[in-house]
């Protein structure tokens, strides 16, 4: 039994109360700013209580364009559709809210139907499709590296395998800005290489994309996802790692005696264990990716990614894209905030097994 | 089903230490043999070649006629019980059991059939739709069985299944066992520490001490006729009772034991019967007495005088039909090798003794008795190579 005082119940709560209101208050003065209108932001003494609301700033961001692109309304649909997919298959591995997941995919479809009305091709939307293709690109290619190699080194003990991890934990430890710029001059050799000799001009029929004329790393989707995914492997190693730690031996062991191979037994019996870690992991990279500015910003000049094309509103003198701005925040922040809220459960038990933090 | 056969198996591991030296067993088609020893003995590694998880360093492994040294876990056609059950925590008790069938893709209408059969031998038909979570340790323990029963393979693998239990469960599921083993018919080897385990289950029992096989005998007979030290100590409960001793002829023709300070007359039968004993007279040699040849001589006053010693009782253990009465004996102790015996009283020269009196005793802690020695049941031992005398 715990022995509390009073007095050092009220500490702790009056603690946690200064937390909650130093962690959450930028967000709520972002939200405010999101919903007011200019003069009120721009005023000399803030305006906290009283003043006008108004949905401007997210009618700019959102709907404010010229005429509709029909590929990325295609593109977008194929994705929210992968996504309720992805979310029900999780939830009946999960076993449990299934009801949550109902929802979440109920609303998201109603948003679709209503999608086309509102749909004209705007910047934004080519950001958000950025954004959600980075961010699935990244967390689908980073697990899978992740989960065969943290399978690997759990259960292979040799001298080479600790280098290995050690060698994964300093790349983790190295500062962001050090990667950027070998990455950025890497693709630019490889596109002067492909200019120079004329292969990316070249006709490939098959992945004959509309808009795409001449290939090209640098400025592309998949030079984010490629750095993406090198700047996280170590974080998703060292965390599969840890949760393959703890899956006995045995298990495995009593797959081949019942007439696995050793590939059966790995996806028939312990994928099948691990979906706590593959949802934690998962979720990490995806705050990764979809919160990343640096690589964005230096390796793609114009294919942005949401958090990117939020901070480039921000740099005018007028106070009319503060509002923007802040309607964009809020905006791109909601859905991270309702897939933690699902599944925040597995996100502490992650905290937990694995040594280091997204 | 075949014969299994174990033909001089060993296995050194990559930093040289030798785990299993030439360990060469037969067992006939439905046996059910025991493989016991101390722990860290190598049994386990046994299994564990025989089941294809450690690779064989040299020797053969036949099932029939059928080499197996190379042929991966999968294609054996060999079932395991883990010690740790090591069941599929995501799989409900039915898909547990039905996983081999489906690895053998067999049609999902068989499979329901033969998972509901396997349950209904193990009584699990009300756990089928829980998770092994949801179990207690004994129906766990079912479950691994069944995953292995329901494929009918060649031969069943067991690694200590009920060390995990209760030793109440324990005593059941060790009957629950033998019981659906000799059922089902299915070549058996299983692998304990616990040597009551060993007597109460095995046809046969093979006695294995730092990789090297002792002894492979029906339970009786390792009882009655250890072949060595080790075998000796190791089975039984309380364990026998060893000393250094010698033997030597009396006037009268006759031959005395001489056990400390205590002398034992010992009668013609007992030399007749194991000839080899005469090349020992006047000679060192090693003396073992199980407890139940040891009674109170108030209790059995007929027993010939001159086959006693006598001793202060220190403990005393009332079982009921039985009462166990530890004493000491002015001979020194022989230690068996058995690196899990425990040395109760810590004192290594005053030959400890346990007995096993009948109920009727009225001897308590504090008694100098008088106590009888069944010398027709005497076991001895060379000193040096510590195996029996026999012929």
């Amino acid at each position: 039994m715990k022995r509390t005082t009073p007095l050092s119940r009220f500490g702790l709560h009056a603690t946690l109360a200064v937390l909650v209101v130093w962690s959450v208050l930028p967000f709520l003065w972002t939200f405010q700013t999101s919903i007011k209108f200019t003069r009120d932001v721009a005023a000399k003494e803030p305006v906290l209580w009283g003043y006008e609301t108004t949905a401007n700033a997210y009618r700019a961001f959102w709907l404010d364009a010229d005429d509709v692109n029909m590929w990325s309304v295609l593109l977008y649909i194929a994705v929210v559709a992968a996504i309720c997919v992805a979310l029900g298959q999780t939830g009946r591995r999960v076993r449990h809210g299934w009801p949550w997941f109902a929802a979440v995919a109920l609303v998201i479809f109603a948003a679709l139907w209503r999608f086309p009305k509102i749909w004209e091709a705007n910047d934004e939307y080519d950001f958000l499709i950025n954004s959600i293709v980075v961010t699935v690109l990244t967390m689908i290619i980073s697990l899978s590296i992740g989960l065969l190699a943290g399978y690997g080194l759990a259960r292979y003990t040799g001298i080479s395998g600790a280098v290995i991890l050690i060698i994964a934990l300093g790349f983790r430890a190295l500062p962001r800005t050090a990667f950027v710029l070998p990455y950025f001059f890497g693709a630019k050799e490889i596109d002067d290489w492909l200019t120079r000799t004329g292969v990316g001009s070249w006709d490939f029929p098959l992945i004959d994309f509309p808009g795409i004329d001449t290939l090209q790393i640098l400025d592309t989707r998949l030079a984010i996802v490629l750095a993406l995914v090198a700047v996280n492997q170590p974080f998703t190693i060292w965390m599969f790692r840890s949760f393959f730690m703890e899956v006995p031996k045995e298990i495995e062991e009593a797959a081949m005696m019942d007439g696995a191979t050793r590939l059966q037994a790995f996806r028939k019996v312990i994928i099948p264990m691990m979906w706590p870690a593959i949802i934690a992991t998962g979720l990490f990279t995806m705050l990764l990716a979809y919160n990343e500015y640096l690589f964005v910003r230096v390796l793609a000049p114009t294919e942005w990614t949401l958090p990117v094309a939020i901070v480039s509103l921000t740099g005018g003198e007028s106070s009319r894209t503060i509002t923007e701005a802040a309607a964009a925040s809020v905006s791109i922040t909601l859905p991270i905030v309702v897939v933690i809220i699902l599944f925040q459960k597995h996100l502490v038990k992650g905290l937990g097994a694995g040594a280091v933090k997204g | 089903m075949s014969t299994i056969t174990l033909d001089k198996l060993t296995k050194v591991y990559p930093n040289g230490f030798q785990a299993i030296t030439d360990l060469s067993l037969t067992l006939s088609e439905g046996e059910f043999l025991v493989l016991v020893g101390p722990s860290g003995c190598g049994k386990s590694t046994a299994l564990r070649m025989i089941a294809g998880l450690e690779d064989i360093s040299s020797g053969d492994l036949y099932v029939g006629d059928r080499r197996l040294n190379d042929v991966p876990p999968k294609d054996r056609d060999i079932a395991m019980v883990f010690q740790s059950y090591a069941l599929y925590p995501q799989m409900t008790v039915a898909e547990n059991i039905g996983f081999p069938l489906k690895l053998r893709k067999v049609a999902k209408k068989d499979r329901l059939q033969q998972v509901e059969q396997a349950a209904q031998v193990l009584e699990l038909t009300e756990q089928l739709e829980s998770k092994p979570s949801m179990l207690s340790g004994g129906q766990r323990q079912r479950v691994a069985m069944g995953r292995a029963i329901v494929r009918k393979p060649a031969l069943f693998l067991m690694d200590e299944p009920l060390s995990n239990l209760d030793a109440k469960l324990r005593v059941q599921m060790r009957a629950d066992i033998a019981a659906i083993q000799s059922d089902l018919g299915v070549t058996t080897f299983y692998v304990t520490h616990d040597q009551v385990e060993a007597m109460t289950m095995g046809e046969r029992v093979a006695v294995i001490k730092d990789g090297v096989l002792q002894q492979v005998a029906p339970p009786e007979e390792l009882y009655d006729h250890p072949d060595n030290v080790f075998v000796a100590a190791f089975i039984g409960s309380p364990s026998m009772n060893l000393y250094e001793a010698s033997l030597s002829a009396t006037d009268s023709g006759g031959y005395h034991l001489r056990l400390g300070d205590h002398q034992l007359a010992v009668s013609p039968s007992v030399m007749n019967t194991r000839p080899g004993l005469a090349q020992y007279v006047d000679q060192p040699l090693v003396v073992g007495i199980r407890p139940e040849d040891l009674e109170d001589a108030a209790v059995a006053p007929e027993h010939p005088s001159d086959q006693r010693i006598s001793a202060k009782i220190e403990v005393r253990e009332a079982l009921g039909a039985e009462t166990l009465m530890h004493f000491s004996i002015a001979a020194p102790t022989v230690d068996s090798g058995d690196p899990d015996a425990l040395d109760e009283l810590g004192e290594e020269d005053t030959g400890r003794c346990t007995a096993r009196f009948s109920a009727a005793t009225r001897a308590r802690v504090g008694d100098n008795i008088e106590i009888n020695v069944d010398t027709d049941h005497l076991h001895f031992f060379d000193p040096t190579t510590h195996k029996a005398i026999r012929s």
